[in-house]
């Protein structure tokens, strides 16, 4: 009898470690943030509005189609005028790069550091918008204390660049949702500057589409320019079948 | 009369293009049109005066799609000219070229801006899994390079402006992936007949993360002897000739830079064969500079500046010839100063004649669809030089509006 209670008591007391998350390790929270965000494949169309120091805005929207859970990325601007039917393909993680210019029909091979790159002048460098598995190829990830964030419990993670990494952030701080493991809010670190905060990342609207969690508002804080951009989702779905004929130059020009 | 026939055939070519798919268009619910206007003003200061040539410029592109498979696209352009719309060429060259011209010739190196209204492209596009195949008068973009491209015997960029869209041609193009990564592309663009007209064959390949192509092109390549004036046809005579050429381009990444090159080995029916050579790099910098060089080499070209002749300047200025020194080299830097303002400059550096030509530049966004571009540009090198002082300062402000 005694030796029953004693397994239920230990039985109970581990299911609130696991409730409250205290065996996860950092590696374990971000690959389960790397699992939500990277689904196999998904088509959206986003509003991204800039706020420029002076107050003025501008408003591009496109879409996007991805594949092999971020793998394979096309992104087609459909406003404003100025930009229709420019387009990025994206292939390998993002290691490849063209882009689409349709007023010279021409098609340029990027090289990767052309990541760094504002998106159309945005707050949000192509490497921001996130490319298959970063967040664990890239980085060193070490849980800290619990926090809250953004009105969620969030857990909070520390992101340090490998040594043999080349992208912008020395470190990045991430706090994901408890509930969904949606990264709420991510704070970037300046490249040589570990100590500096360049840039916050901000998500809100949570929905679950197509059995997803997911941000379908992201603002990103230029903390060195004090400019804002905000992103909203005007539509997404998940899981919906892609031919891998989308993801070539030949479908870029199209 | 031969030459009529194919001068006909072109147009029912072209107008059949047109008319098909205006007879198609009919039956459809959506017809995109849309395009800009570009203002442009346009200064330099030659021989104590400032002289200012200024461009109003329409554009209205017609798209549709009339099924998954098939689209039409066509632009119209509209070009009014204003100012100084005539610019003789000797005022830009030293003695030593404009003394071996008879004084009764020396007002026949004009270079004229009349206003324009023409048919820029017109095509429609059919696409199925084993093919594209593009029929009209369509942009042709070939090669890597950012500024010279050795194996676009289409086009020559403007080496200020090296984006600005470049006219279309009318061709026939067929295009066949091979594989997600490979395409085979030819393309037949008709001339009065088939000895004349343009044969180009392209293979398009990747191998790890560099994309390369391999090219040949039979085109006959116009050319003028700028010393002797036709009276006949009131123009300089015509020495146009065959040129084949064998070429091959490749852009990757290679310790972290972008890289690029790309040749051209051109055997000439008549004249001396050449080659053209690119090779550049690019990087970008977490403080968003960023920088690019490409060095030119052109054998067509000269190697010693005193060897410039009229014929020389005539082919370069009037888009004939890509280059009139032997070896260039454009370097650029461009920062974005706000989210709304971009400045850069451009260097360009001709090892010939050691001239050189400073050309900062500024590109502005005033609201989505209205962007300014702006550059001046200072020739430093000395007289008789290609960037010399003697081809003037100046500049361009260009405002364009999207609709």
């Amino acid at each position: 009898m005694m030796k029953q209670l004693l397994t239920a008591v230990l039985m109970i007391l581990f299911l609130i470690m696991v409730a409250s998350g205290q065996e996860l390790t950092g590696e374990d929270i971000i690959q389960k943030v790397n699992d939500t965000m990277n689904v196999d494949t998904s088509h959206a169309k986003a509003k991204m509005t800039i706020v420029t120091t002076s107050g003025s805005k501008r408003t591009f929207v496109q879409e996007s189609w991805s594949k092999n859970k971020g793998e394979k990325n096309l992104v087609r601007y459909l406003e404003p005028r100025r930009v229709k039917d420019q387009a990025v393909l994206m292939l390998n993680n993002a290691d490849d790069i063209w882009m689409f210019f349709p007023r010279t029909q021409r098609v340029r091979k990027l090289a990767t550091h052309a990541k760094k790159q504002k998106m159309q002048g945005s707050d949000f460098s192509y490497e921001d918008m996130g490319s298959g598995d970063a967040f664990i190829e890239d980085y060193v990830s070490k849980r800290l204390e619990d926090e809250k964030s953004e009105g969620y419990d969030c857990y909070k993670l520390e992101l340090t660049r490998k040594p043999e990494s080349d992208l912008s952030y020395s470190r990045l701080i991430i706090w994901v949702i408890k509930e969904n493991f949606v990264p709420i809010a991510i704070d970037y670190y300046d490249d040589k500057d570990p100590s500096r905060r360049v840039k916050r990342l901000v998500q809100s609207d949570i929905r679950v589409i197509d059995d997803i969690p997911t941000a379908m508002k992201s603002v990103m804080f230029d903390l060195n320019d004090n400019t804002q951009t905000e992103l909203e989702m005007l539509e997404v779905k998940f899981n919906i079948p892609l031919d891998d004929n989308m993801f070539t130059e030949r479908a870029l020009k199209k | 009369m031969k030459k009529w026939v194919f001068i006909l055939a072109k147009w029912v070519f072209i107008l059949g293009v047109l008319g098909l798919s205006w007879s198609s268009l009919a039956a459809q619910e959506k017809l995109e049109i849309f395009g800009y206007y570009e203002s442009q003003a346009m200064g330099t200061g030659l021989q104590g005066e400032f002289y200012q040539l200024f461009t109003n410029k329409l554009r209205v592109d017609l798209k549709s799609d009339f099924s998954d498979n098939i689209t039409f696209a066509a632009n119209f352009d509209y070009i009014h000219y204003l100012g100084k719309t005539e610019w003789n060429v000797l005022d830009f060259l030293s003695d030593d070229v404009t003394s071996t011209i008879p004084e009764d010739m020396q007002s026949l190196y004009i270079i004229a801006f009349s206003n324009d209204t023409f048919l820029d492209n017109a095509y429609m596009k059919f696409s199925f899994k084993p093919f594209d195949l593009t029929l009209g008068k369509q942009q042709i973009s070939l090669g890597t390079g950012y500024v010279w491209n050795p194996t676009d015997v289409f086009n020559i960029k403007d080496v200020l402006d090296p984006t600005y869209e470049q006219p279309g041609h009318t061709a026939l193009r067929l295009d066949i992936p091979l594989s997600p990564a490979y395409t085979l592309t030819a393309l037949y663009a008709p001339e009065e007949t088939w000895e004349k007209s343009t044969k180009l064959l392209q293979l398009k390949g990747a191998i790890s993360h560099f994309d390369y192509n391999i090219i040949a092109v039979e085109r006959v390549w116009p050319f003028h002897d700028y010393t002797e004036f036709d009276t006949e046809y009131m123009n300089f005579v015509d020495v146009s000739e065959k040129r084949k050429m064998l070429g091959g381009s490749t852009v990757g990444e290679l310790l972290g830079l972008g890289v690029w090159a790309e040749y051209a080995y051109n055997w000439m029916e008549k004249s001396g064969d050449f080659y053209e050579l690119v090779v550049g790099a690019d990087y970008t910098f977490d403080f968003q500079t960023y920088v690019m060089m490409e060095y030119y080499r052109n054998t067509l070209g000269k190697s010693d500046y005193k060897d410039y002749d009229i014929n020389d300047w005539m082919r370069f200025l009037a888009a004939e010839q890509k280059a009139i020194c032997r070896d260039q080299a454009y370097i650029f830097a461009q920062h974005p100063a706000t989210d709304l303002l971009n400045v850069g400059l451009q260097t360009i550096y001709c090892f010939s004649d050691n001239s050189v030509a400073f050309v900062p530049t500024l590109i502005y966004s005033l609201s989505d669809n209205v962007d300014v571009y702006a550059y001046l540009n200072f020739n430093l090198g000395k007289e008789s030089t290609v960037y010399g002082k003697n081809m003037g300062n100046g500049g361009l402000i260009r405002l364009r509006a999207y609709f």
